[in-house]
C-alpha cells in the first residue's frame, strides 16, 4: 500500500497572538482553498477539512469548501475530517459527497467520525443520549447507500426509505469511506468489525499511545473475516514542518497554545500549554509532528514502524497560523517530507515481501 | 447476548426487582442454579453499568445454571428512599432487600459518580443487615468515564464488603466509557477478564447453588 501524506484544517478564525489581527471570515475561506492549491501543486496525497458549528471556526459546511477546494486542485483526495455523521442526514452527506466526487473526477472521501465537538446536536434537533445509536445506523444507512442503489431501508431516527433513489452515484466505482477514531477501545472494536478504513486522531502524549487502539482493530478485523492487510490505518496529527528544528518549534509554539487554550479546556476554561510541556512533546519519543523535514521523516517513519500506518494527515494551522507560514510548511511537507517517506516505505514493504 | 435491562417492567411484583431473565440452558448439568442477585447503582434506564452486568452474566450462565434478579436502587422508590432505618421501609422494599440478603450471589454493580458510589447505592446497603452478606459471594463490578476510576473497585466498593465480613470475588471487573458503544461493552479485554474472575470461583458458587433448576421454566 503506497504511504500517503496529506494536510487537514478546521479553518479557525483565531486572533494571532503575535499581532492581535482577527482575520475575517472570508479571507478564511478563501486562505483555506488556497492551503489545498499549494498541496495539490506540491504533490501531497490528500487535503482535509474538518466540521465545527461555531463561529471561531469556517468549517462548519465542509463539503462546500471541498467543492471550491476541487475547482483549484488537480490530483489531491479531498476528505472530511470528520463529517460529525451522528447530526447529519446520510443521504444528504452521500449526495454532496458523490457531487465533489464529480466535480473532482473521483477524488472525494468520507471520514465518519463521532465528532469531538457536539455542538452540531442541538442546531440539527439531536439529543446527544441518543449519541452513539445515531452513530451507528448512520453509518450502516451511508454504507448501504453507497453500496447499492436504488435502497430500501429501515431505522430508528429517520424516515425509512423505500426503493428510493439516491443520486448522484460516485464518479467511479465508490467513494472511500474511513472512521474517524478518537483512541477509545469500543471505536477500534466496531470500526474494525465493520471493516473499515481507521483514522485515528491523535493530540498529546506519548508516540506509542495507541498501540492498543490499532491493535483492537486488526484484531475484531481479523475476527470478522476482514483482510487485515488491505486495512488502511491514518493518523490524523497536529504538526509542523520548519526550515530547523528550532524555527519549526518557534513558530509553531504560540499558534498551538493560542488553539489548545481555546479548544482544550480544563475547569471549563482554556489553559496555557506551557513552553516545556510543548517541547517535550515535540521530542522523538513523543507524537507531536513538528520539526525540520528530517525530523519529520524520522517521527513518520517512526509511526509507520510502530503502528503499520499507511496514511498521516498532519494539521499545521491550529491556531491561526498566518498563511505565508502554513503554504511554506505546506510545500516543505510535500517536496521535502513526503517523497522521502513514500520511498523509505516502500523500500521497508518490498523487503518485508 | 441479552441484558436483564431487557426484561419487562411489568413482568415485576415491584418496578425496581426485576425477576429471573434466565435460567441458562444447561443440558450437561443437572444440579441446583445459582440465585444470583444484581443491586445496581446506576440511575439510568439503559446503562452501562449494566451493559458491563449483562457480559458478566452471560458467562456465568455459560459456566453454570443461574437464575437471575436486577434491584434498581434508583427506582425502589419514596418506601426507600425515606427510611433512615431497616424499619421504616416499606413491605415491597423490605421483600427486595430481603432477595439481595437471600442470593446465592450478589453483583454489587454501580457507576463512579463523584468519585466513588452514588449514595443512593451505598443508602441501599445501609439499610442490608449487619450480618446478612456475612460469606456470602459477592461480585464486585463498576463503570467509569475513564480508567482513572478503577480503584473505586478496591477503595471503596470492597471495603464496604470489608464491613459485611462477605466473601469477595478476588478479581473485581471494571469498564471504562471508551469501552462501550452506548450500553453494548466492545473491548475484548473486559471480557477476558470477566472469564477469569469467574472461573477462579466457580467450584465455590457450584457448592452455594440453592435455586431450583428449571430450564424450560
Amino acid at each position: 500500500m503506497a504511504f500517503e501524506i496529506g494536510i487537514m484544517t478546521f479553518g479557525e478564525i483565531t486572533k494571532d497572538p503575535v499581532t492581535g489581527v482577527l482575520p475575517s471570515p472570508r479571507q478564511r475561506v478563501r486562505e483555506t482553498i488556497e492551503q489545498a492549491r499549494v498541496a495539490d501543486e506540491v504533490g501531497l496525497d490528500v487535503f482535509g477539512v474538518g466540521e465545527h458549528h461555531r463561529s471561531d471556526f469556517v468549517g462548519s459546511a465542509p463539503t462546500i469548501l471541498l467543492a471550491a477546494a476541487a475547482e483549484h486542485t488537480e490530483n489531491i483526495r479531498l476528505t472530511s475530517s470528520v463529517t460529525v455523521l451522528g447530526s447529519e442526514d446520510p443521504v444528504r452527506v452521500w449526495e454532496q459527497f458523490a457531487t465533489i466526487d464529480l466535480l473532482s473526477a473521483g477524488r472525494a472521501e468520507i471520514i465518519a467520525g463521532r465528532g469531538s465537538y457536539t455542538e452540531s446536536f442541538p442546531l440539527f434537533g439531536y439529543d446527544l443520549k441518543d449519541y452513539a445509536d445515531l452513530f451507528r445506523e448512520n453509518l450502516d444507512l451511508l454504507l448501504k447507500i453507497r453500496d447499492r442503489n436504488p435502497l430500501t431501508w429501515q431505522g430508528r431516527f429517520r424516515a425509512p426509505l423505500a426503493d428510493a433513489d439516491i443520486a448522484p452515484r460516485a464518479d467511479g466505482d465508490t467513494i472511500p469511506v474511513w472512521v474517524g477514531v478518537g483512541g477509545s477501545p469500543a471505536s477500534a472494536v466496531s470500526t474494525g468489525r465493520l471493516g473499515l478504513p481507521m483514522a485515528l486522531a491523535l493530540l498529546l502524549g506519548p508516540i506509542a499511545s495507541h498501540l492498543q487502539t490499532v491493535e483492537l482493530y486488526r484484531e475484531a478485523a481479523e475476527q470478522a473475516g476482514h483482510d487485515v492487510g488491505a486495512l488502511p490505518v491514518s493518523i490524523n496529527a497536529h504538526g509542523f514542518v520548519g526550515r530547523t528544528s528550532q524555527h519549526a518549534r518557534d513558530v509553531m509554539y504560540p499558534y498551538f497554545a493560542r488553539g489548545m487554550m481555546d479548544n482544550n479546556h480544563q475547569r471549563g476554561e482554556g489553559f496555557l500549554l506551557p513552553r516545556s510541556a510543548f517541547d517535550a512533546q515535540s521530542s522523538p519519543q513523543a507524537g507531536l509532528l513538528v520539526g525540520s523535514p528530517q525530523e519529520m521523516i524520522d517521527k513518520l517513519l517512526a509511526y509507520h514502524e510502530l503502528y503499520g500506518l499507511n496514511r498521516a494527515l498532519i494539521q499545521m494551522g491550529f491556531g491561526g497560523m498566518p498563511q505565508q507560514e502554513h503554504l511554506a510548511a505546506i510545500e516543505r511537507l510535500g517536496t521535502e517530507v513526503a517523497p522521502v517517506v513514500r520511498r523509505e516505505v516502500a523500500a521497508r514493504e518490498k523487503s518485508a515481501a | 447476548m441479552s441484558a436483564p435491562t431487557a426484561v419487562g417492567l411489568e413482568r415485576a411484583e415491584h418496578p425496581a426487582e426485576r425477576p429471573a431473565e434466565r435460567p441458562a440452558e444447561h443440558p450437561a448439568d443437572g444440579g441446583a442454579a445459582l440465585r444470583v442477585v444484581v443491586v445496581n447503582g446506576s440511575p439510568n434506564e439503559r446503562s452501562k453499568t449494566m451493559g458491563l452486568v449483562g457480559v458478566i452474566l452471560d458467562t456465568l450462565g455459560g459456566m453454570l445454571p443461574i437464575e437471575t434478579s436486577q434491584i434498581d436502587v434508583y427506582r425502589l422508590g419514596p418506601g426507600f428512599t425515606e427510611a433512615a432505618e431497616r424499619d421504616e421501609v416499606s413491605p415491597d422494599v423490605e421483600a427486595t432487600i430481603r432477595l439481595a440478603e437471600q442470593a446465592d450471589l450478589l453483583i454489587s454493580a454501580t457507576p463512579v459518580f463523584r468519585g466513588s458510589y452514588p449514595g443512593m447505592f451505598k443508602h441501599f446497603f445501609d439499610l442490608v443487615d449487619q450480618y446478612a452478606l456475612a460469606n456470602k459471594p459477592v461480585l464486585l463490578a463498576a463503570t467509569g468515564g475513564t480508567d482513572r476510576h478503577a480503584l473505586v473497585l478496591e477503595h471503596a466498593l470492597r471495603p464496604l464488603f470489608g464491613f459485611f465480613q462477605a466473601l469477595t470475588v478476588p478479581v473485581a471487573f471494571f469498564a471504562s466509557a471508551g469501552d462501550f458503544d452506548g450500553t453494548t461493552l466492545l473491548n475484548p479485554r473486559v471480557y477476558g477478564r470477566v472469564e477469569m474472575g469467574l472461573n477462579d470461583v466457580m467450584d465455590l458458587l457450584r457448592t452455594r447453588a440453592t435455586g431450583t433448576h428449571a430450564p424450560n421454566a
